[in-house]
């Protein structure tokens, strides 16, 4: 993945930079507003990361400007400012996630690589959902895992479902609570943690393997 | 503002200040006026009576002179006239046993001497004086009383009549002013309204009259200016602290990360991250109540019902799991103005604590006003310190050992009273066992 980074500190930039590297992906650092968006208008990438706080033009006015150039590039917003209470007024401006620092890196590349295998918002919609042995059929609402109909709750079809559209990408609790129960904020009690045993638990049936992973101190990995 | 139900605005209005003066007014004139009539027909009726007995002796000293003059013909004469006529004065001539020589007055008794108020059926009543004339002649004279009565009555009227017109006056103008006075106060009570809802932008408006109301809204428009900025500083404060601490701290926190990946089998590390994780969030818990405190808090209608009930889904699987039991009763279709996120917290904290804290079944209740009470079977909060646990970091004996902030209860505080309600710690039965914490958003009437 090529990924663009706008930060203006330093360490950062670097921090960020360096753990992608790691991944086995390229960031390119923009360390002005001005630079950043410059780069974004001008060349490809998959994901867009910029800090909300920027000399001017800042994170907001950039992703408005690029909404408005037409490059749909995912973005993920960064901010020191307050609080996650504060991401609706991201969102609103167009970014597709938002990330309050501190933040711990698996955290934020979860989220990269979740945004990158955003569906286009042209594409036809697909009415089933199939991962390995499991299918999920959107129009009859029907899960089966190797041919026999699995009963979910509501949540539990939602937290399965969001699943199923990134599967092999790590899932980190915060991501899970924003996406399908919609909370802004991170309950301390292991609300997330019950209810994906509870779903791990109907899929995989007394004694088939399991196809949700835990993956220790990031989130959730549901196996492709 | 909701349309206030016109018999409400009947009712407020007879209660306002300014109606209830000019009724008071009303009142003491209609008592003065009465006072004042009453007192003016007794003067006035004494005072016509006594010209009416001067202008009856100076008739008879008339005729006794005539009598005197021209013998008792004169007397007869003038009798028999004011008996022909409809005259003012009726004379009466006797004899001094009372037997009727000339005239006539029915109601007269026989033999008047001196003055007398005569009634009688089918007469007018006549105030009559009568004398003993030397030669065995008893002469009475006498007039109706009926003017004098008239003029009496009227004189008592004038005032009563004028003491209800003012009356009248008083009663529409205080009807005026107090409509007057409720829609300038209304205006001010919308603004203290937006104002205690954490616009502290708005203030008070002036009528441009320069009157004490004026330079009331003026001082209280001075406060406000101060309070705002006040407010505003602080919010900027905790802004710049968040801001400025927390780029030092994302540095540290990645530095450690960073050392991690190098030596993941080194123990220190692993809770030097876990033990900065919990700085952060006492930090971020703190930013949070900050915020809820200076009512810097995002507002949009939203169904509060369907908050609770997918905040409290969440948490029954979790219930579950741990074999409490779970029960929710959430009335559909209440709403409210405020942050989803905050109030979502704030209930999160609220299960959490039950959870943690609590023991035994787990109730969930929101009803109309909104009211929203989250209940347990545990042991509760002691009377005297129920107040002590809503402020921050004040955790009870006995729940030091178990992990928290010690923040939870005082974001809850500040989350409810940034959208206007209140927090009170209970029982959650009347023997004292068990804990309910409220929050209610009904409005102290």
């Amino acid at each position: 993945m090529r990924i663009l980074v706008i930060e203006d500190d330093a360490a950062t930039a670097d921090y960020i930079a360096r753990g992608l590297a790691q991944e086995g992906h390229t960031a390119e650092v923009a360390r002005t507003g001005k630079d950043g968006l410059f780069l974004a208008l001008s060349e490809n990438f998959d994901v867009i990361v910029t800090d909300r706080m920027l000399p001017a033009p800042d994170g907001l006015t950039i992703v408005r400007a690029l909404r408005a150039s037409c490059v749909m590039t995912p973005v993920l917003m960064l901010t020191a400012l307050g609080d996650v209470d504060r991401r609706v007024e991201g969102l609103d401006a167009g970014a597709d996630d938002y990330l309050a620092k501190p933040f711990a890196f698996s955290e934020m590349y979860a989220r990269i690589r979740a945004l990158s295998r955003r569906p286009a918002a042209t594409g036809a919609a697909s009415t089933e959902l199939i991962v390995g042995t499991l299918r999920m059929d959107l129009l009859r609402r029907v899960v089966t895992r190797s041919g026999t109909i699995v009963d979910l709750l509501p949540t539990e079809w939602r937290l399965l479902e969001y699943m199923m559209r990134h599967p092999g990408h790590v899932l980190t609790r915060t991501m899970l609570l924003e996406q399908v129960w919609d909370f802004a904020f991170d309950p301390t009690t292991n609300v997330v943690d019950v209810h994906v045993s509870r779903l791990r638990r109907k899929l995989d049936g007394p004694d088939g393997p399991t196809l949700i992973r835990t993956v220790r101190g990031a989130g959730y990995i549901l196996d492709a | 503002m909701p349309e206030v139900p016109r018999f409400d605005g009947l009712r407020r209005l007879l209660r306002s200040f300014a109606l209830r003066t000019s009724l008071g007014i009303a009142a003491a004139a209609l008592l003065l006026s009465l006072i004042g009539a009453g007192w003016g027909w007794i003067r006035a009726e004494t005072a016509l009576y006594q010209e009416l007995d001067l202008l009856l002796a100076g008739e008879a000293e008339g005729l006794i002179r005539d009598y005197q003059a021209i013998g008792p013909e004169a007397l007869l004469d003038a009798a028999r006239v004011s008996v022909r006529r409809d005259a003012l004065l009726l004379i009466l001539v006797q004899t001094a046993d009372g037997q009727t020589l000339a005239g006539r007055i029915d109601t007269a008794p026989a033999a008047l001497r001196g003055y007398a108020t005569l009634r009688g059926s089918g007469e007018p009543p006549l105030r009559a004086l009568g004398a003993l004339l030397p030669g065995g002649i008893n002469l009475v004279v006498a007039a109706p009383i009926a003017a004098v009565e008239d003029a009496a009555r009227a004189l008592a009227w004038t005032p009563l009549v004028a003491a209800c017109g003012a009356g009248i006056v008083a009663l529409l103008l205080g009807f005026v002013g107090a409509r007057a006075l409720e829609r300038r106060l209304a205006s001010v009570s919308d603004v203290a309204g937006l104002l205690t809802a954490g616009d502290l932008s708005r203030r008070l408006p002036q009528s441009g009259r320069r009157d004490e109301f004026d330079r009331l809204v003026m001082t209280v428009n001075a406060m406000l200016a101060k309070l705002e900025m006040l407010v505003t500083a602080q919010r900027q404060v905790t802004d710049d602290i968040a801001h400025d601490l927390r780029g030092p701290l994302q540095r540290l926190r990645q530095g450690l990360e960073e050392a991690l990946a190098d030596r993941t089998d080194d123990p220190a590390l692993t809770v030097a991250i876990s033990e900065l994780d919990a700085v952060l969030e006492t930090f971020s818990a703190l930013l949070r109540i900050a915020r809820a405190e200076a009512g810097a808090v995002t507002r949009r209608s939203l169904d509060l019902s369907a908050l609770v009930t997918s905040v409290a889904e969440a948490y029954g699987p979790v219930a579950d799991e741990t074999d409490r039991p779970f029960t929710t009763d959430i009335a559909p279709g209440l709403t409210i103005d405020g942050d989803p996120a905050l109030l979502g917290r704030m209930l999160a904290n609220l299960l959490d604590n039950a959870l943690s804290h609590g023991a035994g079944a787990i109730s969930v209740s929101l009803q109309a006003g909104p009211v929203l009470t989250v209940a347990d079977e545990g042991p509760g909060v002691p009377m005297a310190e129920r107040d002590a646990v809503l402020k921050r970091f004040v955790r009870l004996d006995r729940s030091r050992a178990s992990p928290g902030t010690g923040l939870g209860l005082a974001l809850v505080k500040a989350a409810a009273q940034a959208h206007g309600g209140s927090v009170t710690l209970g029982s959650a039965w009347p023997d004292g066992r068990g804990l309910a914490v409220t929050v209610d958003w009904r409005v102290a009437a």
